[in-house]
């Protein structure tokens, strides 16, 4: 286990702050990525030691530079930087960074701001450890038709699916996702089913509220799923102000949508009551289901293909206490369909579920990883974990309970064991979300190509 | 918003207001004929929550794509002014022009004059809901800063003589700049600012030359154009309008007319709300202390708060868990006295027009009440009791079908005219931001790697 000294990150971050604002001053892209088992099936995998972790990090008022950035970190463990942050890449603005998607051929990271709709396209295929900013894309609500908080977005061959949460007109939750090309180039839009407008879908249940979050596909059956959160006013704003409020508990997804993946037609939405978010599809071909756990009632779903070919909903297992409102939120499968990493962020605890009965997930192991807890990303082996802490800008835990840090454990099938952590907060960075994997690899290139920031300071 | 949808006297009042558009004015027989406009839209939101907290909830939700609607000749209700309304006085005496209110309009539904493009002044005047807020009980502005009084509806705006819920401003020309300005509202850093980036906007090219007599962009020319603009949106012609002022005795129900008795009688509504025998404002254009404030300033807190997860899915949470992830503590709200510094003035607040009133909740300063029936039931008791609390504010011992016919009287409120404003919004241009806009990343240039 290596406890990384303060003075040590103090110094990379110092030095990754002044390298990122010259880089930005002067013109200078530079780049970003994360979890290899929730990728696009269509995406090159780092099957083995991913060498960085890109971490959009969301700015703090008061602390720092005060804007969103991309932290890229040295994971390898034979990299003399190892548990390093090695570059800090500021964008400008506190946009609600939130998550990320690497293109199909992971040259390029993009990065969405929830609030200012922007979306940021890194570079972190010409030197993976130095990420450079390639594009910014400012008009995604008026090219869509005003679609507003651009979130998930997942490689297609040659497309990049941005799902979104929310809309121009009332900032509630009734929205699509956009169809871009891997140049950024916006395609089109593609609304969610509502009651007045189906788009050809089949209302299974209750509720078709037209709400987005997260998309994931599954091409060996030409399906693609959607789920379904919440829109603008509620996730920029105060958690425990919202929990008081008894209108804004009422705008919540309640669906997913199972969708013709060639066709982007919605097929069936089916009621997933309490805020459906993550998707995480298997990898088996033998497997066709899907994953989600939903945020407010706590518990896992299973979306399956049933004997006949229809799809089908079903509420597997429940997470925690879900009287005690758990809050689970990032989700892992393992690449051989057996387990399920469930982050709860109100607990700061992992949970880890057998799903080798995916009808029957069962909680096997359980470990506090701090006061909050959001993400998790897995190599592709299974034996690193990485986590971070923010969920939403004004959702995060206040006073003591507010750490944000990047966390190392190694899982070797029954506990976690920590190697290290950086403490964002500490390094003046913000507050740690989404990590992506960057790897030389990819690329054909070798450590030594980089020119990192931590070589820079050493010359 | 969940009042008049949960009420079924509420579709078969809009049922009458329906009969009464085809049958009643021209304006509004060609605006029921007028295609492409979803009516289903007009009346609250899309997103429609009716019966969420039941477990058999069934959504009818709207696409934001059907929100189309049709401008309109927002003129015709300055100079033909509404039945119920009086003639509308000009600040400085001189008419507005469709110029001004078109650009005023433009400028109202623009997400770009906002410190990071996405914040209008119309998304916290939705049209669809009562151009306030059904769905928050307080404001979210920039960067999800709390605000912490609830949006107040924009119809009728100009008759007021006080603006804010505090009674802080006394000119609609400069009460339009506080939220362009507030950081917890739209969060422009200076005026300077905002008027520079209309200037860099290219749709407003030549707009304020035209509408001020060649004058461009400038504080007094925003002002007035936002101004002028919600000096339009006048709705009146009520079916109580039709029945008081237009004695058209089958205007009302016989238990809308009992409770416009209890209004101006035993319930003493009338007493704030006033009403004349030309006009009805339903304000006095002062603030009082109910008490309502006083109680949510010096009450005890209770221990738990019931938290709704799904339709039909409650829980009771602590008040400390909830306290953790509250970024910054529960505003305090005392009201008029914020202003003046009286202690005489704490937990004051504005007699609202009531006007529309059944489009506009949820309801008091802070949007505590998602009920008329709640609001009756809080007057009713005598609102709370404290030192202050204003000597009109009595106990009322209001039988239940009594508080049902208050309820009544005031959704005969709403104005004939709600579906062509509301329409007007639908069609108003959005204003997001686009490559050619003011922007940073567009004046960068992004090496290829």
């Amino acid at each position: 286990m290596k406890e990384m000294l303060p003075f040590k990150w103090a110094r990379g971050a110092v030095a990754s702050a002044l390298i990122g604002a010259v880089a930005l001053v002067g013109g200078v892209p530079t780049a970003v990525q994360a979890d290899e088992t929730c990728m696009s099936p269509y995406m090159a995998k780092i099957v083995g030691q991913e060498d960085y972790v890109y971490v959009w990090t969301l700015g703090v008022e008061g602390m720092g530079d005060e804007q969103d950035k991309l932290v890229t970190i040295s994971v390898n463990p034979d990299a003399d930087d190892y548990g390093e942050v090695v570059h800090i890449l500021s964008v400008g603005g506190r946009n609600e960074a939130h998550h990320s998607g690497l293109s199909d051929d992971r040259r390029f990271l993009w990065a969405g701001g929830l609030d200012s709709n922007k979306i940021f396209i890194f570079d972190v295929h010409t030197n993976p450890g130095k990420p450079g900013l390639h594009k910014v894309i400012t008009n995604f609500v008026d090219k869509t038709g005003g679609m507003v908080g651009p979130h998930t977005f997942y490689a297609l061959p040659g497309r990049i699916m941005v799902s979104a949460l929310s809309n121009n007109v009332d900032h509630g939750g009734r929205t699509g996702m956009a169809e871009y090309t891997s140049e950024g180039e916006f395609i089109s839009a593609h609304w969610f089913p509502t009651d007045d407008d189906l788009r050809g879908a089949q209302k299974t249940g209750n509720f078709a509220d037209g709400y987005g979050y997260d998309v994931r596909v599954l091409p060996r059956r030409n399906a693609m799923f959607t789920s379904s959160f919440t829109g603008w006013s509620n996730y920029m704003m105060d958690f425990g102000q919202m929990l008081s409020d008894p209108e804004a508990m009422k705008r919540f997804g309640n669906t997913m949508v199972v969708w013709d993946l060639h066709t982007r037609e919605p097929k069936k939405v089916f009621d997933v009551p309490g805020a459906p978010l993550e998707i995480r599809c298997a990898w088996s071909g033998l497997n066709n289901y899907c994953f989600t756990t939903t945020a407010l009632t706590s518990k896992i779903w299973l979306i399956y293909e049933d004997e006949n070919g229809e799809w089908q909903a079903e509420d597997v297992a429940d997470i925690g206490d879900p009287s005690k409102v758990p809050l689970p939120v990032d989700i892992s499968i393992t690449a051989d369909d057996q387990g399920l990493w469930v982050q709860t962020f109100m607990d700061g605890k992992t949970r880890y579920f057998d799903i080798s009965d995916p009808h029957n997930p069962k909680q096997t192991y359980e470990y506090k990883v701090g006061s909050q807890v959001n993400m998790i990303s897995q190599s592709w082996d299974g034996k690193r974990a990485y986590f971070t802490t923010s969920l939403l800008g004004s959702w995060d835990k206040t006073g003591k309970d507010d750490e944000q840090w990047f966390k190392l454990y190694h899982w070797n099938g029954k506990k976690l064991d920590h190697q290290f952590t950086i403490d964002f907060y500490q390094l003046k960075l913000g507050r740690a979300h989404q990590m992506r994997f960057g790897a030389y690899s990819l690329y054909s290139q070798k450590p030594n190509s980089s020119d990192t920031m931590m070589s820079q300071i050493e010359k | 918003m969940t009042l008049y949808f949960s009420n079924p006297r509420y579709w078969f009042l809009i049922l009458i207001v329906c009969c009464i558009f085809v049958s009643t004015t021209t304006i509004l027989i060609a605006s029921s004929s007028d295609e492409g406009i979803n009516k289903e839209a007009i009346f609250g939101p899309g997103d429609r929550k009716h019966g969420y907290d039941q477990e058999n909830y069934v959504t009818n939700s709207l696409s934001v794509t059907s929100r189309k609607g049709k401008q309109a000749d927002l003129l015709q209700f300055v100079y033909q002014t509404p039945l119920g309304l009086p003639k509308m006085v000009m600040p400085d005496g001189k008419p507005i022009t469709e110029e001004q209110v078109s650009l005023g309009r433009r400028l109202f539904f623009d997400r770009r004059l906002s410190l990071n493009d996405t914040f209008s002044c119309a998304i916290c005047h939705i049209p669809e809901q009562g151009y306030a807020n059904n769905e928050l009980a307080t404001a979210i502005g920039f960067e999800g800063r709390s605000v912490k009084r609830n949006s107040p509806t924009i119809y009728n705006v100009g008759y007021y003589n006080i603006f804010f819920h505090d009674g802080r401003e006394d000119s609609l020309e400069q009460q339009v700049w506080a939220p362009l300005l507030a950081r917890n509202e739209m969060a422009n850093p200076s005026i300077g600012y905002v008027i520079n980036k209309i200037k860099g906007i290219q749709e407003y090219k030549g707009l304020f030359e035209a509408a001020y007599d060649g004058k461009g962009p400038t504080m007094e020319t925003v002002g007035a154009a936002l101004a002028s603009y919600q000096r339009t949106l006048n709705s009146a012609n009520s079916r109580f309008d039709q029945w008081y002022y237009g004695k058209q005795e089958d205007a009302l129900t016989d238990d809308e007319k009992a409770g416009f008795e209890l209004f101006i009688g035993k319930a003493k509504c009338s007493a704030c709300h006033l009403i004349n025998d030309e006009y009805a404002l339903f304000t006095d254009q002062l603030l009082h202390n109910t008490g309502h404030g006083y109680n949510v300033s010096m009450g005890i807190k209770p221990e738990k708060t019931r938290v709704q997860l799904a339709p039909g899915v409650f829980v009771d949470v602590d008040n400390e868990i909830i306290d953790s992830v509250r970024q910054t503590p529960k505003q305090n709200d005392v009201g008029l006295y914020t202003i003046t510094q009286n202690p005489f003035d704490r937990w004051k607040f504005r007699t609202p027009i009531l006007r529309n009133v059944a489009l506009t909740a949820p309801y008091m300063h802070d949007g505590a009440f998602t009920s008329l029936r709640q609001v009756v039931e809080f007057y009713n008791q005598g609102g709370v009791p404290n030192e202050l609390l204003s000597p009109l504010i009595t106990p009322l011992n209001l039988t239940e079908e009594e508080m049902g016919q208050l309820v009544d009287f005031m959704f005969a409120l709403t104005g004939d005219n709600i579906e062509i404003l509301v329409a007007d919004g639908f069609a108003a241009p959005i204003g997001d931001i686009r490559s050619q806009d003011p922007n940073w990343a567009h004046d960068t240039e992004f090496e290829v790697k």
